[in-house]
């Protein structure tokens, strides 16, 4: 066995000091004749610098352990019963309520409204941000301001945002119904029809979020090598170029984050959906239809759990996959 | 390949776990054999004293936060050893409800008196939430022969009483009383909605409003309302347990409603609240709630007539279904807290406090003997919605005793007016639906 290396400082001055283990392995030692006592693991040091880690970071795990991986735990739990929220019994059904999801009319149209709302918002959201990122990086007077205004909504109370928008949707007295009659058409059913439902809280998701996104990217944008870029401008390489063949590739840690962070949130998404269209007629995307199986009109607690727990799956499979395969892709430097 | 938990694996990880939280925080139930009966030892309240001290949770049913602050303060001043804490527990019956049900899993917060609706009453029952409260009807003498019948057995089940009237309401038929007359229509709500599609053209025309009359808003209580079109036409939800929405009659029905919007284009369909819509002038007329008589006869800056709900061509009378919200009493509470709530129940029932809550309101009087001489005075629309209560009729038992049929109708609903679907083949679709709440959700429950 390797002996540890140990960082000696008070080596004498006329010695070199030995050094930090060292990535290339040491020469194997002559076999020792007499097992030497192995040195304690542990120095002073080290346990001092463990217990400074777990006075950090243990009131934080405890509370993600009680908050989040508890209530986890026991949702896989409660997904194995037929039970109805607000009755004090309930009966083990082990994976009926997952047959039950996937075998229903409604798994494919609440997997379809997550699919497109998550690529819509998430791909809106990247897009139009960058877009606006870009817009905002220029040297142009008032952009200080224009920041503060595009990132406000983002950090506006969601159900505000849902309650301003939804006046501005309504048919009968909204302003878009104002205007739309100014140019003697009528209002789309924006709130009643199912479809239509799904594109207003897409528009007002993407409104909220892009913010984010643009500041990100922004950060991103103005953390970018100025010298690469003076040097393809002398090399004669225009504006679309420079962006589409180094400024894009060298955002990509930027884009690698946003698209795990926005995606994660997208799926997550209900303030919006529970205020603009609280049936969720047409909105019903998976972490909504949890929500209304359980709490809302139908009171399955037990299949609401299944599909809390199906869309724990859902993104743990993306998250995976993105860190296995995207970040592959990925340009850090 | 290896993945180290660095923090944005972390991070990542930590929000996956978010969605399923909320569910979860929730108490957990007993697999251990069915806890739901409430026996009907527990109901004995010989010797209890009432409780310092209990939560009255409502939603404020037609506005009537002030109304009810000030009855609570005269039930202070009778009961000073009572305390009643005036808890605004949601903004509608679901949110109530919704409240209600998570303490109910949670098994804590529950409150002494609930407000609960007609379509959730039965669900509380089911579930073993609410207590019988026939004891304490007799132990506090409550007059029960002095409440409105018909509103009092809406809340009968097994022999047993589970809740009493509140805000109690049925449709109402609001018209613009300006319009008609610009348009040369008599100064009454249409007999029959036959009737009403020979006026409308004419109020169009004539009115400059969107539309000449407005479908509720689909999300709040379509299926509730729709019930006047469907039995005017013959038809019905359901007949007893046997779900009827698919027949003949309730397809003409509401084949009719989808033409009055797409075919003649004289109606539209409210996207929040009927009611406001005709209060903003929007609409000629409407059908809404009698609760939200005292804020459209505020809001308005129009004549406002009411009227009893039009009939159809089979059925000219008796179209008009009762609703609104009765009052229920936990059984996870103590006895104590059960006692005291009862006896603010039978406060908040008592004839002149039904009566300031109608004046308050609009919604009817609870009580026969509720002198109502200074509110029909005040307010002479109100004694419409009085007069068609003898003209009611129990709604259809798909709406409100099947969980979450009220929502699947509305969806229904949504996609025949809103998104001009096939009516047959919408009504099939949730027929099978309906049916499906029905074996799962209901029909294991029903005594045999």
């Amino acid at each position: 066995m390797t002996a540890p290396l140990i960082h000696n400082s008070s080596a004498p001055a006329d010695r070199p000091a030995t050094k930090p283990p060292a990535t290339t392995p040491a020469p194997a030692p002559a076999p020792a004749t007499k097992p030497t006592p192995e040195r304690p693991r542990w120095s002073g040091r080290s346990r001092k610098d463990f217990l400074v880690f777990l006075a950090m970071a243990l009131p934080n795990l405890v509370l993600i352990g009680t908050f989040t991986y508890w209530p986890l735990i026991n949702n896989i739990y409660y997904s194995t019963l037929d039970w109805t929220l607000g009755s004090a019994s309930a009966t083990v059904v082990g994976l009926q309520n997952y047959v039950t999801f996937f075998t229903s009319e409604d798994a494919a149209k609440v997997l379809g409204t997550t699919g497109i709302f998550t690529l819509i918002t998430v791909g809106g959201s990247m897009v139009l941000g960058l877009l606006v990122a870009l817009a905002l990086n220029s040297k142009v007077r008032g952009t200080t301001f224009a920041r503060s205004a595009v990132f406000a909504p983002y950090v506006l109370s969601g159900v505000g945002v849902g309650l301003v928008w939804l006046f501005i949707f309504d048919p009968g007295y909204g302003v878009l119904a104002w205007i739309l009659r100014g140019l003697g058409q009528q209002s789309p059913q924006w709130i009643n029809d199912p479809q239509l439902s799904l594109v207003m809280v897409i528009i007002v998701y993407v409104w909220k979020n892009l913010g984010y996104c643009a500041v990100v990217y922004l950060a991103g944008l103005q953390s970018l090598p100025r010298d690469v870029m003076e040097a393809a401008a002398l090399d004669g390489a225009n504006g679309v170029r420079r962006f589409f063949h180094i400024s894009l590739p060298l955002l990509s840690p930027t884009t690698f984050f946003l698209l795990i962070t926005t995606m994660l949130s997208s799926l997550q998404a209900f303030d919006l959906i529970r205020i603009m269209t609280p049936l969720g007629n047409g909105t019903s995307t998976l972490i909504y239809e949890a929500y209304l199986q359980a709490f809302g009109a139908y009171n399955r607690a037990g299949y609401s759990a299944a599909i809390s727990v199906i869309l724990f799956a859902v993104l743990l499979v993306i998250t995976v996959l993105q860190l296995r395969f995207v970040e592959r892709k990925v340009h850090y430097s | 390949m290896r993945t180290n938990l660095d923090r944005r694996h972390f991070l990542g990880l930590a929000g996956l776990g978010a969605g399923a939280a909320a569910l979860a925080a929730c108490g957990g139930p007993s697999t251990a054999g069915t806890a739901d009966a409430v026996d009907a030892a527990t109901i004995d309240f010989a010797g209890v004293k009432p409780a310092a001290s209990i939560a009255f949770w409502t939603n404020h049913p037609g506005k009537s936060q002030d109304v009810e602050k000030a009855i609570i303060d005269k039930f202070h001043a009778k009961f000073p050893d009572i305390k009643v804490n005036l808890v605004t527990a949601g903004a509608n019956y679901e949110e109530i409800a919704q409240k209600f049900q998570t303490s109910q899993a949670a098994k804590t917060g529950l409150p002494g008196l609930v407000v609960l609706s007609d379509v959730w009453w039965f669900r509380y029952f089911s579930n073993g939430s609410i207590i019988p409260i026939d004891g304490l009807v007799k132990q506090l003498d409550i007059k029960i022969d002095d409440f409105q019948r018909s509103l009092v057995d809406d809340y009968k089940y097994d022999d047993k009483q589970w809740a009493l009237p509140y805000g109690r309401s049925t449709p109402l038929f609001y018209y613009n009383k300006d319009h008609f007359k610009a348009a040369g229509l008599p100064d009454r709500a249409p007999a029959t909605w036959q009737e009403f599609a020979e006026w409308a053209p004419k109020l169009k025309a004539t009115s400059g409003a969107q539309y000449a009359y407005i479908y509720p808003a689909l999300a709040g209580y379509a299926g509730w309302t729709l019930q006047n079109n469907l039995w005017g036409w013959g038809g019905s939800w359901s007949k007893d347990w046997d779900i009827t929405c698919d027949s003949k009659e309730s397809v003409a029905a509401l084949q009719w409603a989808q033409d009055s919007i797409y075919k003649d284009g004289w109606a539209g369909v409210s996207s929040k609240e009927a009611a406001d819509d005709f209060a903003a002038g929007i609409t000629s007329s409407t059908i809404s709630s009698t609760g939200s008589l005292l804020g459209v006869l505020k809001a308005a800056k129009f004549n406002v007539g009411v009227g009893f709900l039009p009939g159809g061509p089979e059925a000219p009378t008796g179209v008009c279904p009762t609703g609104g919200a009765g009052l229920g009493i936990p059984s996870g509470i103590s006895k104590e807290e059960q006692l005291a709530a009862a006896t603010f129940l039978k406060f908040m029932t008592e004839p002149e406090n039904t009566a300031a809550f109608s004046a308050a309101t609009g919604y009817m009087p609870t009580r026969l003997s509720a002198d109502m001489s200074a509110v029909l005075a005040a307010t002479p629309q109100i004694k419409t919605a009085m007069d068609q209560l003898a003209a009611t009729k129990v709604q259809d038992n798909a709406r409100v005793f099947l969980p979450g049929a009220d929502q699947e109708m509305a969806k229904s609903a949504a996609k025949i007016l809103t998104q001009q679907g096939d009516v047959q083949a919408t009504m099939t679709e949730l027929k099978k639906t309906l049916e499906g709440i029905y074996t799962k959700d209901v029909k294991p429950k029903l005594k045999a």
